[in-house]
């Protein structure tokens, strides 16, 4: 950093060396105070105490420093009218810089113990000197401030491309647990589709066993009352524990002479019209019997309905799941909104749920990625809800895109937090929770942006959250 | 023997319950089942047994229930002075999950059963910790002999004669 032109200042500095050189003409012990600068010559060393201080007639001394990593450093360049070694003339202390001569000329070469003596002996050096030294001092200063403010604008823009890279690598994480996340799913669906495979064999054998029963009991006790007794067992209608109560109350008047609890609890469960059957053939049979052909109808009705579930639950996870992701089809979004609450009735077990899903357009669309925007926002919901409330699902088209609208009964959420709940890792949830990533309603917001549509949420003046997906309605897949 | 010790189902699930009421008929000769729904009606058959001078010696609940779900219902039973000394099983869909082991540290559970069990599983299990309530908490423990570890009750008997005299 040369700062030539800075230290050659003012008309002023000449002026007052030309009165000290012909000064030094007119005194001798001045005279024999003048020493040559030669080119390349060290002048004095950092760190070392100085015995001179130079005021340069001619030439130029650099003033170097040597950095906590070993460089010298050039600080400044001086010129004819500048003192060296001024500063740690003024405080006595070891020299902070090195003074190389990078110019010959001529210095006055001064003790610093000797200066005052100087200034006394010479009154008409006295204020010439003084006004160099002054000068001197206001041009180290005004380099000081330029110096500070470099340093200040360069930590300015050193903090702000720490925070620009600080925001890049946070766009890079998000990315990456995005991406992590996104392959995760696709695991997962892959998983479901063949594990949903895998358990339909089983299912299929459960529900054609529980055919077959039916037909070999059939075949056996056709048209007779045990029959009879198995077919009513078979379209039994359940029964919830209450009833179960009252009825077994009115079984123990009934039959007063059954003292068996599990007997009582069977004909309990039995409709009048299977009790008057049992009444008609009760001596032809042994109770136990009668009781047992019932209770045989009603096990295979439970095989049925239990089985019927397994193979309803996999159809829908099936096709929930979509193997063929990353595709888009034209097709009816309502059916991936069908899956996904089926795929979810688990959670949705006890919520009341209002479906109003109205006719609306086909269009191009990635049903997969969509069953896994709405699985967030249910999922959000059920949480909010803490399992308990209702949960609205509309839908409807205004001429070129289709909306979705869900809505919960839930607390709502926050006004602060309403504008950030699309951006990656905002979770209201604390760890160890299932969907407590953080990532899926930013995942929605991806994957609706995605698909040219649209994802907002409000709080409703009736409490409750309710967002709201618009789809464009397209036809060129 | 005045008063009755029961076994409380409680299961949402008509398909369910009725196989967990078939699997444990054998018992109801001494022990008598009792059946709910939820939570609340739970509490209420709970009373209901109490009020008249009987006892609710097991009690065997669902995970996911309507409302209150499994864990919390045997949390809270623990808490109460008349439940404390059930036996309570969480039969459980979801074994391993956070919730399951919410409730063997915070109900004290003595036992959780995985769906799908099997019914020897389940009379063993039934029958383990009737006995262990039975020993604990009944003098005449010959009256419940017949269907629960006959070695491991005469075994107490003994012991309760020795501490006796």
């Amino acid at each position: 950093m040369s700062d030539q032109q800075g230290i050659s200042w003012l008309n002023d500095t000449e002026a007052i060396l030309r009165f000290i050189k012909r000064l030094i003409k007119e005194l001798p012990e001045l005279k024999d105070m003048v020493m040559d600068l030669n080119e390349g010559d060290l002048l004095f060393s950092q760190g070392e105490p100085l015995e001179y201080m130079y005021l340069i007639l001619e030439g130029n001394i650099t003033l170097t420093r040597l950095q906590p990593d070993k460089t010298e450093e050039k600080l400044i360049t001086l010129g004819s009218g500048s003192f060296a070694g001024l500063i740690s003339f003024t405080t006595g202390e070891p020299t902070l810089t090195s003074g190389k001569i990078t110019q010959k000329g001529q210095a006055l070469k001064m003790r610093p113990q000797q200066f005052e003596q100087y200034l006394n002996d010479h009154p008409r050096l006295k204020h010439p000197l003084q006004q160099l030294m002054l000068n001197n001092m206001i041009q180290r200063y005004k380099s000081n401030l330029r110096l500070q403010t470099r340093t200040h604008q360069l930590s300015k823009d050193l903090s702000k491309e720490r925070n620009d890279l600080k925001k890049a690598y946070a766009r890079l994480e998000e990315t990456h647990q995005m991406l992590v996340h996104q392959e995760k799913m696709a695991t997962l669906g892959e998983l479901v589709s063949g594990f949903a495979h895998e358990v339909n064999n089983p299912a299929s054998a459960l529900m054609r066993a529980a055919e077959n029963l039916i037909e070999i009991y059939s075949k056996f006790e056709s048209n007779h009352y045990s029959y009879k007794l198995f077919k009513l067992g078979l379209n039994s209608q359940p029964v919830d524990s209450n009833t179960q109560r009252e009825r077994m109350l009115m079984i123990e008047k009934r039959y007063p002479w059954i003292h068996e609890r599990s007997s009582v609890r069977k004909l309990a469960h039995m409709a009048d019209e299977a009790l008057d059957l049992i009444d008609d053939n009760r001596k032809k049979g042994e109770m136990e019997t009668l009781i047992n052909h019932y209770e045989a109808g009603k096990m295979i009705h439970n095989i049925r309905i239990a089985s019927n579930r397994i193979a309803n639950l996999v159809k829908s996870l099936k096709s929930y799941s979509r193997q063929d992701q990353n595709k888009e089809a034209y097709e009816d979004i309502r059916h991936g909104i069908q899956d996904t609450i089926l795929v979810l009735s688990n959670r949705l077990k006890f919520i009341d749920l209002e479906l109003k899903l109205d006719e609306v357009p086909k269009t191009c669309a990635n049903i997969g990625d969509l069953n896994q925007v709405w699985t967030n926002i249910i999922v959000n919901a059920c949480d909010a809800m803490k399992d308990q409330g209702s949960l609205k699902i509309s839908t409807e088209a205004d001429g070129s895109n289709i909306i979705v609208r869900i809505s919960d009964s839930g607390p709502g959420i926050p006004e602060n937090i309403l504008p950030k709940i699309f951006e990656p890792n905002f979770t209201t949830k604390n760890q160890g929770a299932e969907f407590g990533l953080g990532l899926g309603l930013a995942i929605s917001s991806e994957i609706i942006g995605q698909a040219g549509g649209d994802i907002d949420v409000v709080n409703r003046t009736e409490g409750g959250a309710e967002f709201s997906v618009s789809i464009p309605i397209r036809d060129d897949c | 023997m005045d008063h009755k010790i029961y076994i409380l189902i409680v299961e949402d699930e008509i398909e369910v319950m009725d196989a967990l009421v078939k699997d444990l008929e054998d018992f109801e000769t001494v022990f008598p089942i009792e059946t709910a729904n939820d939570a609340n009606e739970a509490e209420e058959v709970i009373h209901y047994i109490l009020d008249h001078g009987h006892k609710v010696g097991l009690i065997l609940c669902d995970h996911v229930l309507p409302g209150k779900n499994g864990v919390d219902l045997l949390i809270e039973l623990q808490k109460n002075e008349d439940t404390v000394r059930s036996k309570k099983v969480l039969v459980t869909g979801q074994a391993g999950h956070e919730d399951t082991i919410l409730a063997i540290n915070k109900a004290d559970l003595d036992h959780y059963i995985a769906k799908p069990w099997t019914e020897k599983e389940l009379i063993d299990v039934v029958r383990g910790q009737l006995t262990d309530y039975v020993i604990d908490n009944e003098k005449n423990m010959l009256a419940f002999m017949q269907v629960l570890d006959a070695e491991k009750i005469s075994e107490a008997m003994r012991k309760h004669k020795m501490t006796d005299h």
